[in-house]
């Protein structure tokens, strides 16, 4: 199944640790959005085999003060 | 959903997570994988017990670990011999806090890297090596691994354990392989993860086609492998290799279940975001300049199909070169037959049809019904539609699969058709 993980953060995503995500192989893309409100975001898709087993994996990473989203990507 | 219910699929999720990083980090002390994974079993029962009780820790992982040690130790010290490994780890686990283990990721990748070794290793039989590899690295259950292989529950569980007894006896050592062992062992830990990639693939026994399960852990292991072994172009090129595969996945059935061939797929129904990811490991093998292994040159023929919007943007002449270098590093009669039909669309039917009257001959083709296929294809396209009709009969009565007869006997029908066509035009 594929997730899509938003990350609302003051800092880049690139700063906040999705090292971990590659190293376990579920790590499918990641980017970051354009600035908000609410400061930088970005992005994690990542191919797990269910809801538990991500919200588990982003539950690792260190993640500074901020807002995550998960949700399941449509197959069509 | 009840509040254990939830407890226990979070324990399920965890398991699959960190159980490879726990029988890793046990069988470094232990030096014996087998009861190593015993322990990291019996504290996966007492997550069960405890978690839904207790709650789950804030370090799942660390907790599984501390506790599989415990047990360890528990198990060592009735081995008198052994009373030098229960003070190692008796001093780890005393030093150990939960959060101990929050930095120790890159640490554990030697020990991960030296489980796949240690899983995948030769001595082992083909089963063996890929029910242990399900096991230990994909967190597996030995049910979900029957259910996919579509064997009992008994029957993995018994490969599992001879081939923990085949690790112990052999004396295996618990380390990644240095020096000239490293490609042959490098080489039995692809073969697994391209087995575990292929059965769900093309499954070989039971109803379904595919099992995309399979083919998902095996891609996730690939991708571990990668990050742990960056420096083997070869590992790279199974990962493109099997990416671009599973890039297919949607388009290789029609509504009914049955298998479209790839130059008839609906290349929109193709995973790009899965194309592109192969593309880049193949990129990364190409750029690490070694001389190019097997997956490499498989991942690039793949990558030709996978680069063509349409079928006829193909580049064949490149697929024609690249058979040639696969023939070489990796000969066999199903190479040289894929070969002539790469000939065949490059530079005409004659081309291919001289090179499978070369191989013809060769004893691993006896029976192998795409021989008299491809033949019977290279005829027809030259206008010899009763040698090609001989052909596709041929073809219809050695193979097993019953759509694939089908599909062959229509195609020796439109012989007729096409030869009295011909004789019709022939005439006028």
């Amino acid at each position: 199944m594929r997730f899509m993980v938003f990350v609302r953060s003051p800092r880049s995503l690139a700063v906040c640790g999705g090292d971990a995500l590659l190293r376990a192989g579920v790590l499918l893309d990641a980017g970051d959005l354009v600035a908000g409100v609410c400061g930088v975001s970005g992005y994690w898709l990542i191919d797990v085999r269910d809801r538990e087993e991500a919200v588990e994996r982003v539950r690792r990473i260190p993640l500074p003060a901020c807002v995550v989203e998960i949700r399941q990507v449509a197959v069509v | 959903m009840g509040a254990t219910t939830s407890v226990h699929r979070t324990v399920d999720a965890v398991w699959r997570m960190e159980s490879a990083k726990v029988i890793a980090a046990l069988a470094r002390y232990t030096r014996d994988v087998g009861l190593a994974e015993e322990m990291a079993q019996d504290a996966l029962v007492a997550a069960l017990e405890q978690w839904p009780v207790e709650g789950v820790p804030r370090n799942p992982g660390a907790w599984l670990t501390t506790t599989a040690k415990r047990r360890a130790i528990d198990q060592i010290r009735r081995r008198e011999n052994l009373n030098r490994k229960v003070e190692e780890i008796g001093r780890d686990v005393r030093e150990a806090t939960p959060d101990a283990s929050e930095g120790i990721e890159d640490e554990i990748g030697d020990d991960l890297l030296s489980l796949i070794f240690t899983a995948c290793h030769p001595v082992l039989g083909t089963e063996a090596r890929v029910a242990l590899t399900l096991k230990m690295l994909g967190g597996l259950k030995t049910e979900e691994i029957a259910r996919a292989f579509l064997v009992s529950d008994s029957t993995v569980a018994q490969r599992i354990v001879r081939a923990k007894k085949t690790l112990a006896d052999a004396g295996v050592p618990f380390e990644v392989p240095e020096g000239p062992d490293l490609a042959p062992r490098l080489a039995s830990v692809l073969e697994v993860l391209y087995l575990i990639f292929n059965e769900g693939y093309s499954a070989t026994q039971g109803d379904d086609w595919m099992r995309p399960e399979l083919c998902a852990e095996a891609l996730r292991l690939g991708r571990v492998l990668a990050e742990l072994a960056p420096k083997e172009a070869e590992v790279h090129g199974l990962v493109a290799l099997m990416e671009i595969q599973a890039s297919r996945a949607k388009a290789r059935t029609g509504p009914g279940g049955e298998p479209v061939l790839l130059l008839d797929q609906d290349r929109g129904k193709w995973d790009w975001l899965l194309i592109g990811r192969g593309l880049q490991a193949l990129e990364r093998a190409e750029a690490l300049n070694q001389p190019p292994g097997p997956y490499y040159v498989q991942a690039a023929l793949a990558a030709c199909h996978a680069r063509a919007r349409k079928a006829e943007d193909t580049d064949w002449q490149q697929i024609a070169a690249l058979y040639q270098v696969l023939a070489r590093i990796s000969p066999s009669p199903v190479v040289e037959l894929n070969r002539a039909v790469a000939l065949s669309m490059a530079f005409g039917p004659a081309a291919g049809l001289a090179l499978v009257d070369e191989i013809a001959g060769e004893k691993a083709l006896r029976g192998y019904h795409l021989l008299p296929s491809v033949r019977g294809d290279f005829l027809m396209k030259l206008g010899r539609t009763d040698e090609a009709k001989a052909e596709f009969e041929k073809a219809a009565s050695l193979t097993r699969n019953e759509a694939e007869r089908t599909l062959l006997l229509e195609r020796a029908a439109a012989c007729d058709q096409t030869g009295t066509l011909a004789g019709r035009a022939g005439a006028s």
